[in-house]
């Protein structure tokens, strides 16, 4: 009898706690009429910011406030939604915390910036630029527009990018991107690793450079590249057949590799400074 | 009065003459009034610095010249380039030091990175660009902050002291990265990847800037 008093007691004490906490948080919901290639842009000093799709014309930004020490200010004019967190007086990461998910129509261009993160958008057509600073950047599912992603340390990972200019500046986060192809892929990192796996297909340009970190590459046997690989420290490894071509370098054994694999309709640049380089079969 | 109304007539605001209802924002808005002052303090900052950090004649020269070669302007008028749109959102006056060296670091940038596809005459260019480029930037010789960057850092951590941490980290490993490209392009001056790394370098400094500023900004 007196267990069953205690858990009753339990369970009221867990549902008053969670009610406190709800209560301190806040739920806003804002709607706006847009256009074709809307823009749409969030800027949100703490917390996550995730974009979907929706299913009209309509952007709709559902922000949970964690305090009264932070406020959403909008602003829509034509075809231009932005939305920004006002930190008040007094605010920190915590209190300063704001949550959003925000449904856009698919070809919006979306502008999501957050320091703390994390940033995540997808199933989108239109360009969509992130940025952060520890913000971990999960891009899933786009295509047919640009990708342009700057963050400090926060992690990015990108799945199933199609035809689209992608773009990547990190410092030391590392960049995963599985499946991301099209005529420009570029990776800039100081000591981030990099991780790519994927076919290299679309023709394109594709410049994965790091200062100290390592990268990896992952590509099938039909992968048609014109490949160069050189870390100027570190060691390269190539587990591909490649037909030898001219280089702007010499192609030194340990140290650096040039070739080409199929019709070589995309050209595959690798650099590493000091980090070891290493080219994958799938 | 709104903190968006009284931001977006900031700029038109001269030294200490504010009207009756921005004085009276300003007195129950301590956001808006610690935004005020520290505008105050960086644009005072900024005025010592201006001397110093204005880029030369000559880089404006080299960059107006590559630029109209690539056909991005006409405009004979290095000049134009801070009154194009690009900056017409740069609403702060405090902040031109600041942007003149990162528009001159990212116009340089342009001018070595379409160095290979273009003229030998946009290759002399982009060759004298170099030494413009240390000048521009401000080119450490090790990974250690320099003084801009430490004031950058403070006032960073003056918005919000947890994040300045982990910039000072970033541009120290950034300053390094730059380093080590120098070296590689002093050492292969030829060597595209050597510039190539040395380019990157420079736009992942410049993204820290960029960032540093940003969150600085209320």
């Amino acid at each position: 009898m007196q267990r069953r008093q205690r858990v009753a007691k339990l369970v009221v004490g867990v549902f008053l706690a969670g009610t406190v906490v709800a209560a301190a948080e806040t739920h806003q919901e804002f709607r706006f009429r847009v256009h074709r290639r809307a823009s749409v842009s969030v800027a949100n000093q703490f917390g996550p910011i995730w974009v979907k799709p929706s299913s009209g014309k309509e952007v709709i930004v559902t922000a949970v406030l964690h305090s009264d020490k932070v406020e959403v200010d909008h602003t829509h004019s034509f075809n231009r939604v932005s939305i920004v967190s006002h930190l008040l007086s007094g605010a920190d990461a915590e209190s300063g915390r704001v949550e959003y998910q925000v449904l856009v129509p698919a070809d919006a261009n979306v502008t999501l910036i957050s320091a703390t993160g994390p940033l995540r958008a997808e199933r989108l057509h239109g360009d969509v630029i992130l940025e952060g600073n520890t913000a971990n950047v999960d891009v899933r599912d786009l295509s047919g527009g640009h990708v342009h992603i700057k963050t400090l340390n926060g992690p990015v990972t990108l799945t199933n990018v199609t035809d689209g200019h992608v773009e990547i500046t990190s410092v030391g986060g590392d960049v995963a991107l599985n499946a991301v192809n099209g005529p420009l892929i570029h990776v800039n990192s100081t000591s981030g690793r990099i991780v790519y796996d994927g076919d290299f297909g679309g023709g394109g340009e594709y410049s994965l450079m790091t200062h100290t970190g390592d990268i990896e590459a992952t590509a099938p046997s039909y992968a048609s590249i014109d490949v160069m690989a050189s870390s100027t420290q570190g060691k390269v490894e190539n587990d591909f057949l490649l037909q030898p071509t001219h280089a702007s370098f010499a192609a030194k054994a340990g140290t650096a590799f040039a070739g080409t694999m199929g019709k070589a309709a995309s050209s595959v640049r690798l650099l590493s400074f000091s980090g070891k380089i290493h080219l994958k079969k799938r | 009065m709104t903190c968006e109304e009284f931001r977006r007539v900031l700029p038109e605001l001269e030294g200490d003459q504010h009207t009756v209802e921005q004085d009276e924002h300003l007195k129950d808005c301590s956001s808006c009034s610690g935004l005020i002052s520290d505008l105050r303090a960086i644009s005072a900052e900024a005025r010592l610095l201006a001397g110093d950090q204005e880029p030369s004649p000559r880089v404006w020269n080299a960059i107006a010249i590559a630029l109209r070669q690539e056909g991005l302007i006409r405009d004979p008028q290095a000049p134009a380039l801070l009154s194009g749109s690009r900056l017409r959102d740069w609403r702060f006056g405090w902040l031109r030091p600041v942007t003149i060296a990162l528009v001159a670091g990212a116009a340089l940038l342009l001018v070595v990175e379409r160095v290979p596809r273009r003229t030998q005459v946009a290759q002399q260019v982009a060759t004298s660009s170099a030494p413009i480029l240390k000048t521009a930037v401000g080119i450490t010789q090790d990974s250690a902050i320099n003084a801009d960057e430490l004031q950058l850092l403070n006032l960073v951590a003056s918005r919000a002291p947890a994040l300045r941490a982990g910039y000072e980290s970033d541009l120290r490993a950034v300053n390094a990265y730059i380093r080590d490209a120098e070296t590689s392009v002093r050492e292969n001056p030829n060597d595209a990847i050597a510039q190539q790394y040395l380019m990157n370098a420079y736009e992942q400094r410049a993204m820290v800037y960029e960032m540093a500023i940003n969150r600085a900004l209320p």
